[in-house]
């Protein structure tokens, strides 16, 4: 052969510091998962394993609900999830972990844009069209209740552009995701009274039209006029976004001010199960400059697993993809918006956790 | 009377003089016909126009844009250390090496399975078990699984190996027992139409020299079906080599090589073409050189479908090529 078989066709490491630690880690790793994480973790892979050359990491981006079915049945050492563990995954982990629950961490967090395709409109500086519009507004129009563009409640926001008769084509994702479930934890919480249907990971109503993946989203919108949905802000390309009101201003979706929106959150309190750190996004944020349409991601491990090697990579993973390197990288590869300080201390006390040592101390006290 | 009696029979004995010009087609009937066989020419060749368009339309597509990323660079590299839409250290974006070794070694298993169960079923249909009832269920078998989804595939090699070898296990031998499911029926009745084909008299002329019935199958009735036999399961490699759905679930994706079929996940083109496509776009992060580019993902789901497609046509060449050289010589 040309190659030795297990570098094969291996890139150079990219250079510049990658913020891996050297530990001494070797074996095959798999993570399976949300598949929003997929460019992130992509980047975290080649920055872990650059350090660690006798790892090798292997991603499978099935999406949230079958990454946390996977690692349930023991295949997987991480789960990445769109959303926080149930009180009962949390006890069924109890049969794959070596000892305790497995708990998740954010690690990836990431601007949701409105994004819409309306023609007629001057580009702003960053080559995206802007339109303003509050919670409520946004709200009326995935449920329905606003049609058409030049809607009085649309014009009023934005008195500056002449909005035409045109009528709204909402798009929305067919297949079940987490930015569907981020997205209408927004409306809910911000516009309690123009968006009454259930949290779920499926889109709730009949208004529009479904699209498969951001791809399908992202496509759908760029073919038509007239047409609003959402979608992770890294995918949307050139397409206009939507401004969201947040206290007195409006604020263009980035990721730093997503990062602001989750520093101005609260960790849940009360949940079923030790070290989990799960962010309660305040959507209804006034923080300065705070944009708070967010998906965040999360990885879940177990503190302890049945092999030590296991546990060994599982704490260093979490450590380099939460550290600021590793959120760099993140940032670098998938555009998402850095963990903000005030959650990185939280996960810190709950990596320290992980581990036979660590919890035999826990034990003793 | 009389006369006009003798007048018959002597018309009778002597040659009967046929009038052709009461027969010969009017003009306007001949037009007519003319007409006709002019408007199915159109519809036919018309109908032979539009069952190439979808055809030429999809290479064309494929070349097009799929051109663009494919060199060696692409072709000698995987997807270790590409960070969103940067360059590599290799001037390159990433590569297809995993995928392509992924696929060969995938439907190579696969073959391996699916070649020799599928022809000594055949063999079972034609030489032994013409007709009965077991002939009957197994044919009625054969015809229900060339009909299954392809993901029921996966979903039976997820579940076989989940039994064996612990829950979720995920590894490259797993999608060639999903692709097997489906090339086998292709690969029966392709090869049973084939050796139905053999003349019964080369059969029987073999029996008949005291040749034993294995050798007689091995040695004549395989030996004259073969070219038709090694085109049927080229056609049935065609047929699983694109899959996407099964091996989603059974072979899972990774970005750097596994050359090992028995663990590790691996990826495959379909899937590297469906993940590719998934992503739709890759960041640039501010202030990033100009050799960053947002729309790779599309670029190489594009080159790689390229890939896939000369594959498929490389190995559609060494099929006619074996067939070839292995057609029974007459003469």
């Amino acid at each position: 052969m040309l190659c030795t078989v297990a570098a094969c066709g291996d890139n150079a490491p990219i250079g510049g510091d990658t913020g891996a630690e050297a530990s001494g880690i070797t074996g095959n790793y798999a993570g399976a998962g949300a598949s929003s994480q997929q460019a992130a973790v992509e980047a975290w892979i080649s920055g872990f394993t650059s350090k660690n050359p006798g790892t090798s990491i292997s991603y499978n981006p099935t999406g949230s609900g079958a990454g946390v079915t996977t690692f349930l049945t023991g295949a997987t050492a991480w789960a990445a999830s769109d959303k926080a563990l149930s009180a009962k995954e949390v006890q069924e982990s109890k049969s794959v972990c070596g000892s305790g629950t497995a708990f998740d961490v954010p690690v990836y967090i990431s601007p949701i844009a409105v994004t819409f395709n309306l023609g007629g409109l001057e580009p702003a500086k960053d080559g995206r069209t802007h339109l303003n519009m509050d919670a409520p507004t946004i709200a009326k129009i995935f449920n329905g209740s606003i049609t058409r563009w030049n809607d009085a409640a649309l014009q009023q926001q934005n008195p500056d552009v002449k909005l035409p008769d045109l009528p709204i084509t909402v798009v929305h994702r067919s297949d079940k995701s987490g930015t569907t479930q981020n997205f209408v934890e927004y409306l809910k919480a911000a516009a309690p009274d123009d968006w009454k249907y259930d949290l779920s990971e499926n889109w709730p109503n009949n208004v529009g039209q479904g699209a498969k993946g951001s791809t399908g989203v992202v496509n759908t919108i760029g073919q038509a006029n007239g047409t609003i949905g959402y979608s992770d802000l890294s995918t949307i390309g050139t397409l206009g976004t939507v401004d969201v009101k947040v206290g007195d201003q409006y604020v263009t979706p980035s990721p730093e001010a997503a990062t602001k929106a989750i520093a101005d959150s609260q960790i849940a309190k009360n949940l079923e199960g030790a070290n989990r750190v799960v962010i309660d996004v305040n959507h209804t944020t006034s923080a300065d400059d705070a944009y708070p349409v967010v998906l965040v991601s999360y990885d879940i491990v177990c503190p302890v697993y049945k092999d030590e090697g296991t546990t060994k990579f599982a704490k260093a993973w979490l450590t380099y993809v939460t550290g600021e390197a590793g959120q760099r990288m993140a940032q670098r590869a998938a555009g998402s918006a850095p963990l903000p300080q005030n959650i990185v201390s939280h996960i810190r006390t709950s990596i320290n956790a992980m581990g036979a040592d660590a919890q035999d101390q826990k034990e003793d006290r | 009377m009389s006369d006009s009696r003798n007048d018959n029979s002597q018309q009778s004995s002597a040659t009967p003089v046929i009038d052709f010009d009461k027969f010969k087609p009017t003009r306007s009937y001949t037009a007519a016909r003319k007409r006709k066989d002019i408007a199915m020419h159109v519809l036919i060749v018309m109908a032979f126009v539009i069952a190439c368009i979808p055809l030429i339309s999809v290479l064309w597509t494929t070349l097009v844009n799929g051109i663009h990323r494919f060199n060696w660079d692409f072709l000698s590299h995987n997807m270790t250390n590409v960070i969103g839409g940067e360059a590599t250290a290799t001037n390159g974006y990433g590569g297809i090496l995993h995928a392509i070794v992924g696929t060969l070694e995938i439907t190579a298993g696969a073959m391996v399975i699916s070649i020799p169960v599928g022809i000594m079923c055949s063999v079972f249909l034609t030489e032994y078990r013409q007709t009965g009832r077991l002939s009957r269920m197994i044919h009625l078998l054969v015809d229900v699984m060339s009909g299954i989804p392809s993901i029921v595939a996966g979903l039976f090699a997820f579940s076989m190996f989940a039994i064996l070898a612990g829950p979720g296990t995920l590894n490259g031998f797993e999608g060639s027992v999903a692709l097997s499911l489906l090339m086998i029926p292709t690969v029966v009745k392709t090869t049973e139409e084939m050796l139905m084909i053999v003349p019964n008299d080369l059969r029987e002329a073999s029996l008949a020299l005291g040749v034993t019935k294995q050798r007689t199958i091995t040695k004549v009735v395989l030996r004259t079906a073969l070219p038709g036999i090694v085109s049927g399961s080229i056609l049935a490699i065609a047929r699983v080599i694109g899959e996407t759905a099964p091996l989603l679930m059974t072979a899972g994706y990774i970005v750097s090589t596994n050359a090992n079929l028995f663990s590790g996940q691996m990826t495959t083109l379909p899937v590297f073409v469906y993940q590719e496509y998934s992503k739709l776009r890759a960041n640039c992060p501010v202030g990033s050189s100009a050799s960053c580019v947002t729309t790779i993902p599309m670029e190489r789901a594009w080159a790689a479908a390229l890939m896939l497609i000369l594959i498929v046509l490389v190995l559609n060449l060494i099929g006619r090529i074996i067939a070839r050289v292995f057609a029974v010589k007459t003469k």
